[in-house]
């Protein structure tokens, strides 16, 4: 089975760098469209769904391998292995910025930055730590995703209603943005939402950039801060944005945080 | 309000709608809402207007979703439609609403116009659908696993039999060679039967073995092993008749023998499969009648037939017959066997690419025909 194939890989732009843009828990890689076309014109940049979610072969989709993010940071090793040119830059959303990280943990040589937007990399509340969730807050959301089951491909793929005078997505592409398998949804939902990753956080050597966003529910700005104390070399930029998605709701604060640190490392 | 200020009606028609109805900045802050929708999360309009978000009022995996999947659908859709959420009332209750949204510009700015209908029962029915859906689930999980357990039982049972037979052919070798020791020797008149008798019963016991062990081998291992060669199929009927007519003085039993040609079997497998069927047909044939045994060829098969006059197979019977363990009822006490005769006269046939079928009614009697594709094929 090619990689292209399992992660519905798009490889666009030229430049001497590459850059992959993984998207988070929730929809595909979609999320990058008012972003990752900004980069095109300097960089290489690949755009993959992580296996699950999007456009990916559903029939890769392993519940043991993927039953932690050690399985889709395998995944991204071999993406960048095979689709990389030049230095690796990984941009990823929310939970994939953790899997970027594990990684470069995995392959130090393979990646010359990270880039992590909204990342967290422990959503419950623990002794001193605060993520922002509890227990029983991530069954909540198990169970709101099950009561969205039996509607999931009318409610994933609503029928555009009146004329949005401008949705971002054709119809076609809103056939799969946000759906997939309910299942694989909530093993997904379970994985990326009681994974404790802070013990590997001082093990990444590669220059990080940490993209927070002011008011996140899903990362809140203390999450931000403690991967500022604990990440080795990490430079933390607070964005204006209410919500988990700056890419999507502030892309130009978004890429102006990017193409400083790009700038700052000389990629 | 920004909705419905052309005139009283149309104010008192958005409040009064029977579906909640609201209006959000781009970040979720309320500026307009009905009562209706007031009413259902028991908040005054001024606590909710300008002071709250939407996601402010969700369950947290509400708001978890509306992070993750609304926001982002909103935007790149411009419309959402039918998504359950859990509202939090004042009151710490949660109440099921079903929604749908529009994301628009108004002058220059992002808002979203959202109607919410509260659908308690739908979501004790989808409740109920998902419940019953994990019992299914669940009960074919459980069914799986116990079928996989007693095939595993089965299978070991199985080879068991297959081991303890294996394991009984050593003494059983050992009492036919005393007995025929004994034979060879002086006996008194009355010693004689007896050791006649013992032999007769170690012979039997080694023809059960076989059978057992012939049905291990096809129903656990490979199948019935056959080494087929060139053989001619008449004289092959013959000898078998004529070693039976020996073990079976007190009956007659007949050859006939039709069409002329080469066929390919394994004669040893042949003569068990005329065997078996004799033998039932002398257990459950009418006595004193003869049994007759027939070879056959035609252009491109060979068969071999018993028949036997005497009380017919019930038709409910006849389709099992050449199952394992499948034991004819009128069969007297002294004949009965472990009811693996006809299995292995099947499994013979299979084995030589053929087939068996069984024909018994009150007039014709009851006729077992094994039917072989002729020249190895």
């Amino acid at each position: 089975m090619s990689l292209q194939h399992r992660n519905n890989v798009h490889v666009t732009g030229s430049g001497d760098a590459t850059l992959f843009f993984a998207h988070g828990f929730g929809c595909d890689q979609n999320m990058w469209r008012l972003m990752a076309p900004k980069y095109q014109a300097r960089y290489r940049t690949v755009l993959f769904d992580l296996v699950g979610s999007g456009r990916s072969d559903l029939s890769a989709y392993d519940p043991k391998k993927y039953a932690s993010l050690d399985g889709y940071a395998a995944d991204v090793v071999e993406l960048v292995r095979e689709f990389a040119k030049g230095p690796a830059v990984f941009v990823g959303h929310s939970v994939s910025a953790m899997i970027g990280m594990l990684a470069n943990i995995a392959e130090p040589r393979l990646f010359s930055a990270q880039i992590m937007i909204g990342p967290s990399p422990c959503y419950i509340n623990d002794d001193g730590y605060v993520g922002g969730f509890s227990r029983a807050d991530i069954e909540s959301l198990l169970e709101t995703l099950d009561s969205n089951y039996l509607g999931w491909s009318s409610s994933m793929a609503p029928a555009i209603m009146g004329a949005p005078e401008q949705p971002e997505l054709s119809v076609e592409l809103t056939n799969s943005f946000c759906r997939t398998d309910p299942e694989i949804a909530k093993q997904f939902a379970r994985v990326t939402f009681l994974s404790d990753v802070r013990a590997q956080l001082p093990r990444l050597t590669a220059p990080t950039l940490i993209v927070q966003c002011h008011d996140d529910l899903i990362a809140p700005i203390t999450v931000g801060e403690y991967l500022l104390r604990v990440l080795p070399r990490s430079t933390l930029k607070v964005v204006q944005n209410v919500g988990h998605c700056p890419h999507l709701s502030a892309p130009s604060a978004s890429s102006e945080a990017i193409d400083a640190f790009l700038a700052k490392e000389g990629l | 309000m920004s909705v419905g200020q052309s005139s009283d009606d149309d104010a008192a028609w958005f409040d009064t709608a029977p579906c909640g109805l609201m209006r959000t900045t781009e970040t979720g802050v309320f500026s307009s809402v009905n009562a209706t929708f007031c009413a259902w999360v028991g908040r005054p309009r001024e606590e909710l207007v300008g002071q709250m978000r939407l996601q402010d009022l969700l369950t947290a995996g509400g708001r978890i979703f509306h992070h993750t999947h609304w926001h982002p659908l909103l935007q790149m859709q411009g419309s959402i439609s039918e998504v359950k959420l859990d509202f939090v009332h004042r009151d710490g209750s949660t109440i099921p609403m079903v929604l749908n949204a529009v994301r628009r510009q108004r002058s220059g700015v992002v808002v979203s116009d959202l109607a919410a209908y509260v659908a308690r029962d739908r979501d004790k029915y989808e409740r109920e659908l998902v419940l019953s859906r994990k019992r299914l689930e669940a009960s074919v999980a459980e069914a799986e696993r116990l079928q996989v357990e007693s095939k595993d039982r089965a299978l070991l049972a199985e080879q068991m039999i297959g081991i303890v037979s294996h394991d009984l052919r050593n003494p059983l070798s050992a009492i036919s060679m005393g007995t025929a020791l004994l034979g060879a020797g002086e006996l008194s008149p009355s010693q004689k039967p007896t050791v006649a008798r013992i032999n007769r019963a170690a012979e039997r016991a080694n023809r059960l073995i076989a059978d057992l062990l012939d049905f291990t081998q096809a129903r656990v291992g490979t199948g019935l092993s056959v080494t087929k060669s060139a053989i001619d199929l008449h004289r092959s009927v013959a000898d078998a008749v004529d070693e039976l007519a020996h073990i079976y003085p007190s009956h007659a039993i007949r050859h006939e023998r039709s069409g002329e040609g080469a066929c390919c079997a394994d004669v040893n497998r042949l003569a068990q499969l005329v065997g078996n069927l004799v033998s039932n047909a002398v257990a459950h044939g009418a006595p004193a009648r003869p049994v007759t045994v027939s070879s056959v060829v035609t252009e491109h098969a060979f068969e071999v037939a018993v028949h036997n006059e005497g009380v017919p197979i019930p038709p409910e019977a006849q389709p099992t017959i050449f199952e394992a363990m499948t034991r004819g009822a009128n069969a007297p006490t002294a004949a009965r066997s472990v009811g693996l005769g006809l299995f292995i006269v099947k499994e013979i046939a299979k084995a030589h690419g053929g087939r068996v079928e069984v024909s018994s009614g009150p007039e014709q009697g009851t006729t077992f025909r094994a039917f072989f594709p002729r020249l190895g094929q």
